[in-house]
């Protein structure tokens, strides 16, 4: 089934990343993405934090790329068209340990290249984060948060703007090499298809992936973190993510701002070996909103709109201690294969450098023909609500349907929703509208607008209401109908 | 014998204790109102319910209209209702009142339609 | 910039109400703002008989409710738009709308807020489990089910019985599908009797108190719970789970004033209600704003909404043309058998009727407001249930001065 140049497993942050930085060079890529849509897992599932490069060991990836990842931020959000706020963050602390581990955390993060690190006294604290509890803090202005849904969504879109072609539903059942044709054989259940070269980036995946090339022994354990979201009226009290002080391997439960306004706290920290489940439990809720209670004292029930939670792939070695990302090529084991395997925090800032790293890796095997026609731009659904009175007024009169509000919470038109329905990459589940307009993220959760999407996808699509899908391959959302139109 | 009943003639769902032999009623407390006694009876004797539902309609600014029964049917005989409004289509536009169904398996009730459609 | 009188938001049963009551007290210029493509608000979706009695002394359903407020508001072609969503209202009343026609700015010398309630939902509950499809507000499937003309599921379980989710259950069970059970975390029904009786005794439907989902199952669709026992604080007792299988859970867990409108315009709101602080001509502490309807308090019945909006039109139209109402310096405070009371505020100078809810079951109790100790108004009640709205009469002779008056229960 057709011959690429590469082929992607998994299309997250990361394996988009990479299809967009190889775009920029003729080659024939596809990704194979065992999901609806882009950010189903690790990629959507996270804080939304730009970390500064501040708590890994110097000279691993982790730090090097995410220093890298941070420092490309703004002009990379303004190129593709999304949001992206340098808010900066502070870890709270309140006694002499932790204003040595602060210290200790500061000197390293200076060693990794990151700038911006400073200690704050209390006064300061407060007057960058009122609501915030602590003696002191350390401050990194460098740290941002992203829309991780929209970051994603925007790499994949402009790579396949750029010629990338996206495979939904293909999750990689098997991979063979045919050593004559120095061709890789990858088999989803829809087909096979060859290609030159194999890349892994597949998350949660990559230890098997990397098992069906023939690089053998990864240990990949997941770390499942639970979230909250809090109502929008929230992000008032936080203008940047406060954190507990860290430990050596997990950042704390800490409360983030999101673009939107809203607030989410979490996450916990759990080993979880099934990569497929994301339920939160009663028990895991009460303990994120104790525990970041401490740190920040505005968490009201009323105020939870919604949980979820993330998996985040870890590398571990035979005494389960955590190691740094592994970008690789094994020629002996797996010619032509790109390896990456634990690729988890901080991958959603260090995807790009990780993309360009990885393209930087083929281009020493063979010469990569630039791409006259790339083109790195993506131009993003113009939000609504976002816009001056003056610019609404304009819309409409441009097009009625911005006139139009289906979404009440988010103040979501007609517009952005038709534009997301007819998105570049063919995305048609309710979850793929959620994302890239905020529709049904709000505090009624859809229940005002979800019917009005529903009939709009059938609509635009020509699909009957039995092939409305939430998010995954069976998520059906109707049964059929009350009454069939004949009899 | 006493049997338990909530009243549903109104929102107020009066808790009615009722004094039963035989079948015939003896006496009844808690309702408020003499509509109370009345239900008591009638559940003793022949439960009737009304129910509502929806009807497909064609070439309707909506696919769907709602109908209800004007009067009480047998309790038992819901479902067998329920099969006769399922079969029916209607043609926009139709109205508030408008007779989808007259006088249904000769129980006396009328499924009537309970809001407007007009034609789209 | 377009002026009027008076702005309405939201034409559901509070809105209609509201707009005719004032243009049979001789003020016109007014403007009904409603977001869908028809007027009637949540009574379009609810075919359900039962509503009425009070107010038109005879059992209608919610269409054919809204409708005769409807044809009244066109007779006396009182204007409302359609497709007309109302973006913001500043603090100085200038409404500003979006519709497919531009962008609007209104400048109105009264607000009325009756935009009324949206759905708990699962989220904000912190329902645990997967998230599969096939989890439904009981309001979103009713819409689904009677506007729609989709079905949501075969095998059902219901959490909360509140009247919707109740009315659900009949209505899906009549509709074919299986409902096994509804669960409902407190000791006592949130809904009324009568929809016990009418909508799941009368189908077998079992109602199983103090329970809860503990876990919901399924990665695509929903494939089942987990429903546990819970104790007096509402925690699920271990080792009491049981797995049930099905397709779809309906949520009726409760319903929140849509208020975010009236917060951005400066409008206080009670914690209790969740809806704006009133007096008793209906407004909120921001000069101006007026709220009815389930905006400001969630009600049991449609008739209540209506006969408060009426109610409320009265205190508008004194607004309107005096540029002004009555202090309102009495407060009406409850104890911890009242949950709240609507208005909040009297001014002692009228008669009132007082709503209010009671925080749990009582049983041959009396309602009592007193002043400075002294008894001004009492109400017996056989039984006084939460999911019931009760009213007191209090009469202006009775008040005494502008002391507060406290609310309580005695049984």
């Amino acid at each position: 089934m057709g011959e690429f140049d590469v082929l992607i497993i998994g299309g997250g942050v990361v394996g988009s990343a990479i299809a967009r930085e190889l775009s920029r060079f003729k080659l024939k890529i596809g990704v194979l993405e065992k999901n609806l849509d882009v950010c189903y897992e690790t990629s959507g599932r996270n804080s939304g934090v730009v970390h500064g490069g501040i708590a890994y060991d110097t000279g691993s990836l982790k730090a090097k790329l995410c220093v890298e990842g941070n420092r490309g931020m703004e002009a990379l959000s303004r190129e593709l068209g999304f949001t992206f706020k340098r808010c900066g963050k502070v870890l709270v602390g309140k006694n002499a340990e932790e204003m040595e581990s602060l210290r200790r955390t500061i000197a390293q993060g200076e060693k990794n290249g990151a700038t911006g690190l400073r200690l704050i006294d209390k006064e300061e604290l407060h007057k960058l984060v009122p609501m915030a509890i602590g003696e002191f803090a350390m401050f990194s202005e460098n740290s941002g948060i992203v829309d991780p849904f929209i970051y994603t969504i925007a790499l994949a879109e402009n790579a396949a703007a750029n010629g990338v072609q996206y495979f939904f539903n293909h999750e990689v059942t098997a991979i063979s090499r045919e050593e004559e044709q120095n061709l890789w054989s990858v088999t989803a259940a829809q087909g096979t298809y060859q290609t030159r070269w194999v890349i892994n980036s597949a998350g949660l995946g990559c230890g098997v992936i990397s098992d069906m090339l023939g690089i053998k022994g990864y240990h990949v354990i997941g770390s499942k973190g639970d979230y909250i979201i809090l109502d929008r009226r929230t992000g008032e009290l936080l203008p940047m993510p406060v954190y507990p002080v860290p430990s050596n391997t997990y950042m704390g439960i800490h409360v983030t701002n999101t673009t939107d306004g809203n607030v989410i706290i979490g996450p916990n920290a759990e080993n979880v070996m099934d990569f497929t489940y994301y339920g939160v439990p009663q028990e895991n809720m009460d303990y994120l909103a104790k525990s970041a209670s401490e740190i920040w004292p505005c968490i009201k029930k009323a105020d939870y709109i919604r949980n979820y939670s993330g998996i985040l792939p870890k590398w571990v070695d035979e005494n389960g201690v955590i190691q740094d990302f592994k970008i690789e090529i094994r020629p002996e084991l797996a010619p032509n294969a790109v390896n990456l395997v634990g690729i988890e925090s901080p991958g959603l800032t260090a995807a790009v450098p990780i993309g360009r790293m990885v393209a930087g890796m083929i281009g020493e095997y063979e010469k990569l023909e630039e791409n006259p026609g790339f083109n790195p731009r993506r131009k993003g659904i113009i939000r609504f609500e976002e816009q001056n009175d003056e610019t609404k007024a304009r819309l409409i009169a441009e097009n009625p349907d911005y006139g139009e509000v289906i979404c009440r919470c988010e103040k979501v038109t007609k517009a952005e929703i038709l534009e997301a329905i007819h998105n570049p990459l063919g995305v048609h589940t309710m979850v793929g509208i959620k994302y890239r307009t905020r529709s049904m993220m709000g505090r009624c959760q859809g229940g005002y607008c979800q019917m009005r999407i529903a009939r709009l996808l059938e609509e635009e699509l020509g699909i009957p209401d039995t092939k409305i899908r939430y998010a995954r391959e069976n998520s059906w959302l109707f049964t059929g109908k009350v009454r069939e139109e004949e009899a | 014998m006493v049997r338990e009943f909530t009243c549903i003639v109104c929102p107020n769902g009066c808790d009615i204790t009722a004094e039963v032999e035989n079948g015939e009623l003896i006496s009844v407390t808690g309702a408020t109102c003499k509509r109370g006694e009345a239900y008591v009876k009638q559940e003793l004797t022949d439960p009737r319910r009304t129910i509502s539902s929806s009807v497909a309609v064609r070439n309707g600014e909506l696919p769907l209209v709602s109908v209800r029964l004007d009067t009480a049917i047998p309790k038992n005989r819901i479902f067998d209702v329920m099969q006769e409004i399922g079969a029916v289509r209607l043609e926009a536009p139709v109205h508030i009142g408008d007779v989808v169904i007259e006088d249904i398996l000769g129980l006396g009730s009328n499924v009537i339609v309970t809001k407007n459609v007009e034609r789209k | 910039m377009e002026k009027r009188e008076v702005v309405i938001i939201g034409g559901g049963p509070a809105g209609l109400a509201a707009a005719v009551e004032l243009y049979k007290k001789g003020i016109q210029d007014v403007l009904i703002v409603e977001r869908e493509k028809a007027m009637g608000g949540i009574l379009r979706q609810c075919i359900h008989d039962g509503f009425g009695l009070t107010r038109f002394k005879t059992t209608l359903s919610g269409p054919e409710y809204a409708q005769r407020f409807i044809d009244e508001v066109q007779t006396y072609r009182i204007p409302y738009r359609i497709d007309t969503t109302v973006l913001y209202v500043s603090s100085d009343k200038v409404v500003t709308i979006a519709s497919a026609k531009g962008l609007e700015k209104i400048q109105a010398k009264a607000v009325i807020l009756t935009m009324g309630c949206r759905e708990r939902t699962r989220g904000a509950l912190g329902i645990p489990g997967e998230r599969p499809a096939g989890v439904f507000t009981a309001g979103v499937a009713q819409a689904y089910m009677n506007l729609y003309n989709r079905m949501v599921g075969k095998e059902v379980v219901i959490l909360g019985s509140g009247d919707i989710g109740m009315i659900m259950a009949r209505r899906l069970t009549l509709e074919g599908a299986h409902v096994q059970a509804v669960f409902e975390i407190q000791p006592i029904p949130s809904g009324l009797p009568r929809n016990i009786e009418q909508c799941l005794n009368d189908y077998g439907i079992p109602l199983y108190l103090s329970h809860t989902i503990t876990a919901i199952h399924g990665k695509e669709r929903v494939t089942g719970v987990t429903i546990s026992e819970v104790d007096a604080q509402m925690k699920p007792i271990p080792g009491t789970e049981k797995e049930y299988a099905c397709d779809t859970v309906i949520l009726s867990v409760g319903l929140i004033p849509e208020n975010e409108l009236s917060i951005d315009a400066g409008v206080p709101l009670d914690t209790r209600t969740r809806g704006a602080v009133v007096d008793e001509f209906f407004q909120t502490e921001k000069e101006g704003f007026f709220a009815a309807g389930n905006v400001l308090h969630v009600h049991d019945l449609v008739d209540f909404v209506s006969l408060e909006a009426e109610k409320l039109a009265d205190g508008v139209a004194e607004y309107v043309r005096g540029g002004r109402l009555p202090e309102c310096p009495i407060e009406l405070k409850t104890d911890r058998n009242v949950n709240h009371t609507v208005p909040q505020k009297i001014s002692g100078q009228r008669d009132v009727n007082v709503t209010m809810r009671v925080n749990r079951k009582f049983e041959n109790a009396v309602i009592v407001l007193r002043q400075g100790g002294e008894v001004i108004a009492k109400k017996s009640m056989k039984k006084a249930l939460p999911a019931e709205m009760i009213q007191i009469g209090l009469k202006k002779e009775a008040i005494r001065g502008n002391q507060e008056i406290e609310v309580s229960v005695e049984w």
